[in-house]
């Protein structure tokens, strides 16, 4: 019986933060191994400008993305000023998780190139951002602030003709910072499929 | 990767009967386009629904279809003249998804469409055809699509209902929300929530649920609270942060749980509520019988119901709480109290009995705003860290000590005792119970460690006031057997008579606490070593020596019997304290034959063992933990987990917290923990561990081992 009680109040309790991370705020810190096993911490990018694009390859939403090369050709796009992050938050028990040898395969099959692909399998980052879509895209300036925070562009849609006629909000903010401006439009609703969280 | 596989229904024949819509057949869903009546008049609306089923667990979604998702879209190619509405929408109902919530349905659902005939329209039959697409998930999520056509017959005479399709229409309609004027509705910000007023003169349901039309306003996934407040029910939920500029107005549905008063089948309405000032949210949740937790679904999901389950199972933990070693004595000594007073004044007893309440409330609610203020504070702390210290450790055991020699009878508190008995006066005795409520969670500590634990892991995602009334609610339950006790002193009754036998039994009382001191003095000796351990019995020998004179020479006069027994207390507390900077690094003690052959955990040793393609296993443990203990006892040292350990050539690291180590802290951290016990499992070829559950059982460890190749195979790897 105890040990009943005590399993209960154990699950009940175990829930994990889901907090939220506005345009606006510090950039919550992590530390995270990326693809390749190797450590990879926020804080070693301070100066320079950080983006985070939830991802999962499962998704129809993130597939429009890089069936259209539009993610690919933004994670370039800006070369060296910006470092894209590409996060991944589904756990294992789910039926998109995608060992790391396979995600390379699909990384490379696409041409993408994120400087680093970080596995997030306990949703520990997403949880401390408020992550709830794949893509949801966070820009954070060099400062270490979140300076935008929502969708990848305006056409809720898994349509992959919808590319070329939507509006960019991330290519938007970064052309912005990158003129020495403030970011116009700084939170979104970000759109896609839920984050398989653990 | 799966991708849509549209599987189009063949197309019959183009002079199509009236209710023969054609089926489109997709993995998830069947489509259909159904007429609501049996043909169309010119000049006239006739309504056209597109009719999707769903197949079991698997969802579509809503206007807004809360936090990720997509909603449902059609496009029409009507016949020239012909036009067409936007989808009227049943409501939905909440999908829970993890942290994250979506609103949609299941099942089947109807989208309405109404067409408008051209005056002009020949009789005949024209084609109705449409290009829809939706969004299936159950976890994961399909986009699918389909060209659906219905022959529609048009007709001068009026229309009857089509009999075919009549429950789901009728179902459909029901679900559709009604607008009604004589709703009044308005709404306001207080802080990071919004609260809607609505009002009926008919009245309201007790339980609502919104779901917003727009998705950057409202958190999904947060509960929502509801409360009557005179003829109005407010609806309390959490506003996204940031707050759109433009939200003026908050438009949505509410859905009642149960009848709306004077309406036969009215399930909801549209509200348009304009923000204004605020409105204070009432207290108390609905007069209806909701609860927190039971505002948020009209299918009694899961969404709101975390924080009214964690509050239950808060109350139960607390009640648990009383049985443990730590906290029965001094339960029994209070209980004894009542028993001496029981025959006595009724309402003094109750009295007590709160005033020992509020002491045990109080203390949780200090204890749990010094974690609250820890963690604005950025400190990282888990539930546990006071055991930590070997100051505290020693502190508690001194504590213990005393206590147990009080309960043996080496000595009585005298001033303190004279309030235990029944001629003091009620002021003595009030503070008598404050304090021993306030005792009895200080010295739960050791014993709610793993409670705790769980409860601040909890309360760490959650906002200060629900940490608060987590903490509140383990205070309340641990305090309930000893309130219901002063309120029904009937049941004392039932209890002996006061006699001989309460102090045997105070006595008896002692052993517990002893064994106790015993165990401190084990963890102490995790901490500071054999050193440690031989100063703290030294200090509570001399400590004893201190409480003996107390008691020996109790009814002399002398100065003399306070003055050694304070010198003996202090020398003793001198002895025992702890040194700070005898600290052992926790290790690997030598390991037993039978036992898992532990090595020292770091982080170098994972990524070694890791590169070199080992299987890791670490155990985040502490000897303060009780949990910890009882698994690596039960579960890791058990001779089918070792056996299963040493054929698969798993490494066992042990990560020993017992001393606050800040590389153990930052390892948990990033496995998104902060309280032990953990235990990971580093597999060869995959990137990130495995986490298993904090209480173990062997079936399990061993499930989770099966995965892994067997020792033969490991050595034809590594040649």
């Amino acid at each position: 019986m105890k040990k009943v009680l005590f399993l209960a109040v154990a699950a009940t309790f175990s829930a994990a933060a889901f907090a939220n991370a506005p345009a606006g705020s510090q950039a919550p810190g992590f530390t995270v191994t990326d693809l390749t096993g190797k450590p990879v911490n926020l804080a070693d990018y301070k100066g320079k400008t950080v983006v985070l694009e939830w991802h999962n390859f499962g998704c129809p939403f993130v597939q429009k993305h890089y069936k259209s090369g539009n993610m690919q050709s933004l994670q370039k796009k800006y070369g060296n000023d910006v470092v894209w992050l590409a996060v991944n938050s589904t756990n294992k028990g789910s039926s998109d998780w995608q060992d790391p040898p396979v995600v390379t395969k699909e990384l490379n099959g696409f041409g993408a190139a994120p400087a680093k692909y970080l596995v997030d399998e306990p949703g520990t980052i997403g949880r401390a951002y408020g992550a709830k879509t794949t893509p949801h895209m966070y820009i954070i300036d060099p400062s270490g602030k979140v300076v935008y925070n929502g969708a990848i562009d305006d056409k809720r849609s898994t349509d992959v003709a919808d590319v070329k006629v939507a509006k960019n909000y991330v290519v938007a903010a970064l052309d912005e910072m990158k003129a020495g401006k403030p970011v116009s439009t700084a939170s979104t609703t970000p759109y896609g499929c839920t984050i398989k969280y653990k | 990767m799966t991708l849509p596989r549209v599987l189009l229904a063949g197309f019959i024949a183009a002079a199509l009967p009236l209710f023969a819509a054609p089926v489109v057949k997709t993995e998830h869903v069947e489509a259909q386009l159904l007429p609501e009546q049996t043909h169309a008049q010119p000049g006239k609306t006739v309504v056209v629904g597109l009719r999707l089923q769903m197949i079991p667990h698997w969802h579509t979604y809503w206007k807004n279809p809360g936090d990720s998702g997509l909603p449902t879209r059609i496009k029409w190619t009507l016949p020239a003249g012909w036009s067409a509405s936007a989808f009227q929408w049943p409501h939905p109902k909440n999908l829970p998804v993890g942290p994250l919530n979506n609103y949609g349905y299941e099942d089947e659902v109807v989208l309405l469409t109404e067409l408008t005939v051209p005056a002009d329209a020949k009789p005949g039959t024209v084609p109705i055809k449409a290009s829809a697409d939706w969004l299936v998930c159950k976890e994961i999520c399909i986009p699918e699509k389909g060209d659906l056509d219905l022959a529609l017959k048009v007709d001068a005479a009026p229309p009857a209902e089509s009999d075919r399709w009549k429950p789901s229409f009728e179902r459909a309609r029901a679900m559709l929300p009604v607008t009604d004027a004589a709703l009044k509705a308005d709404a306001g910000i207080t802080g990071k929530n919004v609260v809607l007023r609505l009002a009926l003169p008919a009245g309201l349901p007790a339980k609502v649920t919104f779901f917003p039309e727009r998705d950057n306003v409202i958190e999904a996934a947060a509960p929502q609270r509801v409360a009557r407040s005179g003829d109005a029910l407010l609806v309390e939920m959490k506003l996204q942060d940031p707050v759109p500029k433009d939200f003026t107005v908050l438009k949505g549905v509410v859905v009642g749980q149960g009848a709306w008063p004077g309406t036969a089948d009215r399930r909801a309405m549209e509200v348009s509520a304009p923000v204004g000032s605020p409105i204070a949210m009432a207290a108390g949740s609905t007069g209806g019988g909701g609860t927190s937790g039971s505002g948020s679904g009209t299918s009694g999901n899961e969404v709101g119901g975390s924080v009214a389950t964690a509050l239950l199972f808060a109350v139960l933990g607390g009640l648990l709480l009383n049985l443990m070693p730590c906290v029965f004595p001094v339960l029994g000594i209070k209980v004894m109290g009542f028993v001496e007073h029981a025959h006595g004044d009724a309402k003094a007893l109750r009295l007590q009995g709160i005033v020992f309440t509020v002491g045990v409330l109080v203390s949780f609610l200090v204890l749990a705003g010094l974690m609250l203020a820890l963690r604005a504070g950025g400190t990282q702390l888990g539930w546990g860290f006071q055991l930590q210290s070997p100051a505290f450790v020693t502190l508690l055991a001194m504590l213990f000590f005393v206590l147990a020699l009080n309960l043996a009878g080496v000595f009585e508190w005298g001033l303190f005792a004279q309030s235990m008995t029944s001629d003091v006066s009620a002021k003595g005795r009030n503070a008598d119970a404050f304090l021993a409520g306030v005792l009895a969670t200080v010295v739960a500590t050791p014993c709610t460690a793993p409670f705790m634990g769980a409860a601040v892991g909890f309360t760490l995602a959650q906002p200060a006031a629900v940490s608060l009334a987590v903490f509140f609610a383990l205070g309340a339950g641990m305090a309930l057997p000893v309130l219901l006790l002063s309120f029904f002193p009937a049941l004392l009754k039932k209890l002996p008579k006061p006699g001989a036998w309460m102090e045997t039994f105070k006595q008896v009382m002692a052993f517990p606490l002893f064994a106790t001191v015993a165990w401190l003095a084990w963890v102490l000796g995790a901490q500071s070593g054999n050193d440690g351990v031989f100063g703290l019995l030294l200090g509570l020998v001399t400590i004893a020596v201190g409480a003996w004179i107390y008691g020996r020479w109790a009814h002399s006069e002398s100065t003399l019997r306070p003055v050694f027994a304070v010198l003996f207390a202090a020398l003793g507390v001198y002895v025992a304290w702890p040194d700070a900077t005898a600290s052992v690094t926790p290790g690997v003690a030598a390991n037993k034959a039978g036992e898992l052959p532990w090595q020292a955990w770091s982080p170098e040793k994972v990524a070694e063992l890791t590169a070199a393609g080992k299987p890791v296993f670490v155990d985040y443990t502490a000897a303060w933990c009780v949990t910890c203990q009882v698994n690596k006892r039960v579960v890791l040292n058990s001779s089918a987990v070792v056996a299963a350990f040493a054929q698969r050539g798993i490494v066992p690291l042990k990560a020993d917290w017992t001393n606050n180590d800040p590389r153990i802290t930052q390892s948990l951290q990033e496995l998104g923990r902060n309280a032990v016990p953990v235990y990971v499992l580093y597999l060869p070829g995959e990137a990130t561990p495995r986490l298993l559950p904090e209480v173990l059982t062997s079936s399990l460890v061993l499930a989770e081992i099966d995965k892994l190749p067997t020792g033969a195979k490991t050595a034809i790897t590594q040649r």
